[in-house]
């Protein structure tokens, strides 16, 4: 480690009696011990007051006194700062890379480069290089290169080794400082507390922060939020301090911190849009929902509002479905909803068998009557799971095995 | 799908954190299922309107109201005939998948039960006809099932080379599963000619009166039990 050189000025400043200010010095007193010649002074000491005499002293150059001579640099320190010098390069060419690229694409597309987004240079891509790929990372992407090169850090300590991060020396600054910053906030909260104790001010439930409806970051999300590897043990500990501050009685006060390490749960993109009702010649108001998928059937679902109770699937009655529970899952909605008979379900159901088409309408007609519906029981509807496409398919069979779980007759010998 | 030993892994973690999340009432646990399709955090759904104005009432809605739900079952239903406690003897009735035939029979007995009670009660003098109450096949299989539950049952411990039969309490899921494969066993277990429906019909109906097949069999185990009184510290030895 280079030694930084230091200047002690003491001063010391002697107030005689009268008028006279008598200022006497010690320069570059420090660790080398040397007392120096005053020279340099444009006036005699005894005129000058004590303010101009310190600027004096501060301006006066360093040249008397040798340098010491600048330790080399190791060759670790030279490869990592090289690196890092690296990094940044290549980061700045990919970013004009990107930049010219977006203005290409949006000429070959006729859009304006300024105002095009990331989804429109997705939806580019994917109409120019159509791929029938099943996992999406290995299609043909085009995005800004913060986003796929992988975040490296930037030199994390100066020329002559020192480390800027106070807690570099845990391996992980990142995420030590992070649990630090928590419990100080849980510190802050307590003081808080102890205020309002101490003031009689009553608590509230309010005041504690509402944890349902998201979720802990991922390990793995974590650790490139704080561009370090975090293990099984160490997201573990991250999860109890954050739950330990979270359950503060006064933790809504550090919502925005907590909130920074947590992802919402609910799509609301997807229960937002209820789709308004067209209207028949004869005034009749109908929704239809297309794509309604249960296994591997499809159901295209229409619903008329004033309505008999009529049921057509696929140009049959509700005898379509023979088995008792297909029946009942079809007027589930209806029944849950009290418009058994208030609405007409017009369905077509392809391809699946008969608990996925009867499971496909009876999503349909869920989705399809949310347009009739106020939104409290809209809400009711998503509780009863009635809103939620049923995403279970049939397993695949495995290699050495029978089935899907079943394993081969174990046998002792 | 990742290996097998990963995935345990993760289920090792993900009943560890519950485990600890648990102990904090801030985060309720959600999900009834490990291994399933749906992420972890997914709630079940409520689909009863009775349960869900209950939710509404006490006010627990607004913590489900930002969590996504699960889609309903196929046997769920909000309409009046259905009952959840049949729909799981129904699942233990089923063989090979064939849900719509094990649902056939069950429906099939209940309609003998509701027959055979209406017969008692139109055959009964009016001044009794008051005090039989008991009409609904549901309820009577409810109570048939309360009969038949044991309460300790015998499981083999080994210590020193034998096998003793230890009597050990069982918990109230394990008893369920248990009376329901007895009702099946004793239903199975007939004269060729005699029908699997009718026999749970007759079954049902003695244990709901405390008589019967299945009964026996429960209060047998439970002489058993008592039998082997001496070996019980053997559970924890």
């Amino acid at each position: 480690m280079a030694t930084t050189m230091l200047h002690k000025h003491r001063v010391s400043v002697l107030f005689s009696f009268g008028r006279s200010l008598f200022v006497r010095l010690n320069v570059l007193q420090g660790e080398f011990g040397l007392h120096q010649k005053c020279s340099g002074y444009s006036r005699p000491i005894n005129t000058l007051s004590a303010s101009e005499a310190i600027a004096e002293i501060k301006n006066m150059p360093d040249e008397s006194r040798p340098m010491p001579a600048k330790k080399p640099i190791s060759k670790a320190m030279k490869a990592y700062l090289l690196q890092a010098k690296n990094y940044d390069e290549f980061m700045k060419k990919q970013n004009t890379e990107f930049q010219i690229g977006r203005r290409h694409l949006a000429n070959i597309m006729s859009m304006d480069a300024d105002t095009m987004s990331q989804e429109d240079i997705d939806q580019a891509i994917e109409f120019l290089f159509p791929s029938g790929l099943y996992e999406p990372r290995a299609r043909p992407m085009m995005k800004s290169p913060e986003l796929i090169f992988p975040p490296k850090k930037a030199a994390e300590f100066d020329e002559s080794g020192r480390p800027y991060h106070s807690l570099f020396y845990t391996m992980n600054p990142n995420f030590y400082g992070l649990l630090q910053d928590a419990v100080t906030e849980y510190i802050g909260l307590n003081k808080e507390e102890d205020n309002m104790i101490r003031k009689r001010i009553s608590f509230s439930s309010d005041m504690k922060i509402i944890l349902s409806g998201s979720d802990w970051l991922s390990q793995e999300k974590l650790s490139n939020l704080l561009i370090e590897q975090i293990d099984d043990a160490q997201y573990e500990q991250f999860k109890n301090v954050m739950l330990r501050l979270a359950e503060h009685p006064l933790s809504n006060k550090v919502k925005d911190f907590i909130m920074k390490y947590r992802y919402s749960l609910v799509n609301e993109a997807a229960l937002a849009e209820i789709p308004k009702p067209s209207y028949e010649k004869d005034g009749r108001a109908y929704v239809t929902f297309k794509g309604a998928r249960r296994k591997n059937a499809y159901a295209d679902v229409t619903v008329h509002m004033p309505g008999t109770g009529k049921f057509l699937i696929n140009d049959c009655d509700i005898e379509y479905f023979q088995d008792i529970q297909s029946r009942e899952q079809i007027t589930f909605p209806l029944i849950f909803t009290a418009l058994l008979g208030k609405v007409d379900v017009t369905a077509t159901a392809i391809q699946g068998g008969t608990t996925g088409q009867s499971g496909a309408v009876r999503y349909g007609l869920a989705m399809a009557l949310r347009s009739f519906v106020d939104d409290k029981m809209v809400e009711r509807m998503r509780l009863a799971g009635l809103l939620q496409v049923d995403w279970r398919t049939r397993e695949r069979k495995k290699p050495g095995q029978p089935g899907a779980r079943r394993k081969p007759t174990w046998k002792a010998r | 799908m990742s290996s097998l030993t990963k995935l345990i892994s993760t289920l090792a973690r993900v009943s560890d954190t519950k485990l600890a999340l648990l102990n904090h009432s801030n985060v309720q646990i959600i999900s009834s299922a490990k291994m399933s399709q749906y992420p972890k955090y997914f709630i079940d759904p409520t689909f009863r309107n009775d349960e869900l104005n209950a939710l509404y009432e006490t006010g627990e809605v607004k913590e489900k109201a930002l969590v996504p739900c699960r889609a309903a079952l196929t046997e769920h239903t909000s309409s009046e005939f259905y009952s959840s406690f049949t729909r799981k003897f129904i699942n233990h009735v089923m063989r090979k998948g064939n849900k719509q035939l094990a649902r056939e029979v069950v429906e099939k007995a209940f309609e003998v039960i509701k027959k055979t009670q209406i017969q008692k009660y139109h055959s009964l003098p009016p001044e009794k006809k008051v005090d039989f109450t008991i009409r609904d096949p549901h309820e009577l299989f409810h109570q048939a099932v309360i009969n038949v539950k044991p309460i300790m049952v015998l499981t083999p411990i080994k210590r020193g080379g034998v096998r003793y039969q230890v009597p050990v309490p069982v918990d109230d899921l394990q008893a369920t599963i248990l009376a329901y494969k007895w009702f099946i066993e004793a239903s199975k277990d007939k004269e060729r000619t005699v029908r699997f429906y009718n026999k749970l019909a007759k079954e049902i109906m003695d244990a709901a009166n405390n008589t019967g097949r299945v009964v026996k069999k429960k209060l047998d185990l439970h002489k058993q039990c008592e039998a082997n009184r001496a070996y019980a510290h053997y559970r924890w030895n």
